[in-house]
This record gives C-alpha cells, structure tokens and sequence, in this order.
C-alpha cells in the first residue's frame, strides 16, 4: 500500500498521470459550452441547441468539434505571422500551466488526505495567479498580430482592464494568506474545515469574485471579446480551429478560476462535519462536493452573464481602481486584525 | 517527501504538453480542411470595405498612467506576500505589524495622490 503512493507520488509518475486532468478539463469545458448555450437560452425565454442530437442537443458539441476541425485557417496577408500563431498558443498554455497546480478535491484514506493535483509546491497561488495573467499577453498579441482595428480596441481594453483588477485579486489573496500562514494552496484548502473563508472574509469574497469575473474576461467585463461592438475582439481574424483554441482556453479559465474561487472561499472539498459523516461515498466524497461546488459557481457565472449587460470600459476600470483597490485593502486590515486576534 | 525541485518537473510535463498540443492539432486541422486560393480572403476584416491605414497606431498616453500606477501596486503587493508568511509565530510579530501598516499608509497616501491627480481618470 504504502509503496503505491510512494510510485505514485514520484514526481515523474504524478506529472504524467496529472496530464489525464488535462483531458477532463478539456472536456468539461466542452459540456460547459454546452450548458452555457442551453441554460442561457432558458434563463432568456428560448429553447437553444435542439437540432443535433434529441431534444437537448447533446450532440452539439460534437458537431462543433467537427465543424471547428475542417474549416480553412486563414491568416491574413498583412497579419504578424509569429505572432498571429504564437497567441493561441499562449493563451491555451496560460490555461494549461494553471490545471498543473489545482487540487481537484482529494481522497482521504483514514487521517490522511491525499489531493488529486498534478504537483504541490509552497507557492502554488501565487504561481497561479502568474500564470492565468499570461493570457493578456496572449490576447494581445493575437491582437497585434492580426493587424486589426477591433482586435487592437479589444486588446487596448482588456489590458486597462487586467491591470486594474489585478491589484485588488492579489491583495484579497493576501487576506487569505494571511490567516493560513501559507501560499500552498492545498494546505489553504485543508485549513477551512471547520469554516469556511467565505464567512470569514466576506469583503474578501466580494472582491475576489468580481476580480475574477473579470480576469477571465466574463460578462459584465468581457472587453476582450465585446461581441456586439468590436465584431469579435481579439479573435476577429481567426478562423476555424485557432480560433476554437483561445475559445476552449477561456472556458477552461472559467472552470479553473470557478476551482479557485472554491479552493480558496468556498471550502475546497470539506463540508461542515454533520454532513460528511453521513454521507456514504467514503473516500470519494470530498471530490464530489468539490465538483458539485464548482458546479453551482460554474452556473452562478453563466447566469451572471445572461443577467447582467457589459459595462463601459471606464465604468470598469473606475470599478477596479476605485472600489475594488480601497475594499481589498479594508479586507487585508481585517484579516491582519483576525490573524493577530486567534493566531499570536 | 519530495524536494523543492521535483515539485516543479510537472510543471516542465505541462508546459512541453502546452507548447505542442496546438501544433499537433493545427497539424490534423490542415489534413481535414479545404485549402483554396483567393486574394481577397486575406484581407483584414473591416466590416466590408477595403481597410483604411494600419491598426498599429498610437497608444493614448493615458494608458501608461495606468500601466506606471499598476507596476507600482503590484509592486506593493509583492512585498506584501512574504510578510504574510512571516509576521505571526516569528517572534516579530509587533513590530512587522506596525511596518506594515506604516507601508500600507504610504502607499494609501501615493493612490490618494493618483486619484487626485486624475491619472485614474478614464476620459480627461
């Protein structure tokens, strides 16, 4: 027993095995893709996919897997070539750098508790944080390298907007780190078992919530994209396929910071006692409360976005700057003020 | 368990597993789709009309007002997490407290200033 979780603890072996979970985020942002299109067409009165595959249009998915992959790549004869091929990448490499590091629920085997990640490290949210702001850099540089009026509007915005929600998601993590006295995101997860943050820290929530809406680029803040305004944002001269990597990278970003919110608000995958001990899924059942929380906040961000419409860029950016960036720093005072009231 | 290094070899997998998972699946795109020549499919989308002069114009200078006061709070916020490790059950925990909020005073003091100052200001 103890020399299979030695193998497989192995740093070789877990990084290889991780890469399974790139296959399952991959799909779930498929189904998300999915859910998005037949729960926003109930949440607006409409019935939504229901050609392909029955009445629910399972099938869809499938069909755009199929339309993405046969249609022509184009690139435009006055579009950056390197960098025209290179921003897709970066933005699905933005995605895939953050699967490494997220704990997706854990199985608990007596005491111990053993977390489904790819790898630990001590630093892991900051790493995380890093890394999902790559993505900017990646939308502008599809942005300057499609050499389009649109795309350079979408990129000009999303980056006055990154910058400014930057700040107060960093800060509001802070306030968590401050009360766990770590930044490894599996041992924060581990330290809301009896409360979680989210009642702790609720200023902290708010921010963060918002924060993250708008670093994944989801309505009210999806500047980068603006369909109604700016044709397409950045992706207004992709086609087909390359177009289709930047789409399934935002989704896979909205699943992974759907995980964070929960990792670090929401509990990660305890639940207050009373309930686990009766539940009868045994080891498994952390990963399934895990999954059905970021279920529930996956469906809360969806339902945002057919609810709400898109703000103007300077109502974003005053939001960011002038709201968010005084708020997260009453919170850091806050949990300053509770970490030396029960931790000295 | 494992070292501060070995940690990090997953993050290696994936980033060699990013860097070629888009080529190979551009590589399968170019084998199933259809390839035909046309000049005016290359042109840059504007809604129709034969595009006016580049798009790699001229940033508003207002942009960097915001990129210098972003550099500076992240800047801020760095320092800020390691001093979240340390400032309880290390023995410094008063006097890390008052530094720090002497730091987060000054640098309230520098925003104060930005927003007077209107740099936070979209529209002038």
């Amino acid at each position: 027993m103890m020399s299979i979780v030695e193998f497989l603890f192995n740093p070789w072996v877990r990084g290889t095995l991780g890469l399974a979970l790139i296959g399952l985020i991959f799909f779930s942002a498929v189904i998300t893709v999915w859910l998005e299109r037949k729960f926003g067409a109930d949440i607006q009165s409409r019935i939504g996919p229901n050609r392909v595959g029955g009445r629910f249009g399972l099938l869809q998915l499938i069909a755009d897997a199929i339309k993405l992959f046969t249609k022509e790549d184009l690139i435009p004869a006055k579009a950056d070539k390197l960098l025209f091929v290179m921003a897709p990448i970066v933005i699905l490499g933005s995605a895939f750098m953050m699967i490494v590091a997220i704990p997706f629920g854990a199985i608990v085997i007596g005491d111990k508790s053993y977390p489904i990640a790819a790898t630990e490290f001590d630093i892991s949210v900051l790493y995380l944080e890093a890394v999902s702001a790559l993505s900017v850099l990646g939308i502008f540089m599809a942005a300057y390298g499609s050499n389009n009026k649109y795309s350079m509007l979408a990129a000009f915005r999303n980056i006055a907007r990154m910058i400014g929600y930057e700040v107060p998601l960093g800060i509001s993590i802070i306030g968590i780190a401050v009360m766990v006295q770590s930044l490894n995101i599996v041992e924060i997860a581990m330290a809301q078992s009896p409360l979680w943050f989210i009642f702790v820290q609720p200023i902290g929530f708010a921010v963060f919530f918002i924060s993250i809406l708008a670093d994944m680029g989801r309505l009210p803040f999806d500047q980068n994209e603006a369909e109604e305004e700016l044709v397409a944002g950045w992706g207004t001269e992709y086609t087909g396929m390359r177009w289709g990597l930047g789409l399934f990278a935002e989704y896979i970003h909205m699943i992974l910071g759907s995980c964070l919110m929960v990792l670090l608000y929401l509990g990660g995958w305890n639940l207050p006692k009373f309930i686990t001990g009766i539940f009868i899924l045994g080891a498994f059942a952390p990963i399934f409360w895990f999954i059905a929380k970021v279920v529930v906040v996956v469906m809360t961000i969806i339902m945002i976005r057919w609810a709400l419409p898109r703000f103007r860029i300077d109502q974003v950016v005053d939001l960011g700057w002038k709201v968010l960036f005084p708020l997260s720093i009453l919170n850091l005072i806050w949990a300053v003020a509770l970490g030396l009231f029960f931790g000295a | 368990m494992t070292g501060v290094i070995d940690s990090y070899i997953p993050v290696a997998i994936f980033f060699i597993v990013a860097l070629i998972t888009p080529p190979v699946m551009m590589f399968i795109v170019h084998q199933l789709s259809p390839r035909s020549k046309a000049e005016r499919k290359l042109t840059t989308y504007e809604c129709g009309s034969v595009p006016i002069g580049e798009a790699r114009i001229q940033f508003n200078v207002e942009y960097y007002l915001y990129a210098i006061a972003f550099v500076l709070f992240d800047v801020e916020v760095l320092f800020l997490y390691p001093w979240a490790m340390v400032y309880i059950n290390h023995g410094i925990t008063a006097i890390a407290t008052v530094e720090m909020f002497l730091f987060i005073v000054v640098v309230l003091m520098g925003y104060l200033y930005l927003w007077k100052k209107e740099a936070l200001k979209w529209v002038k």
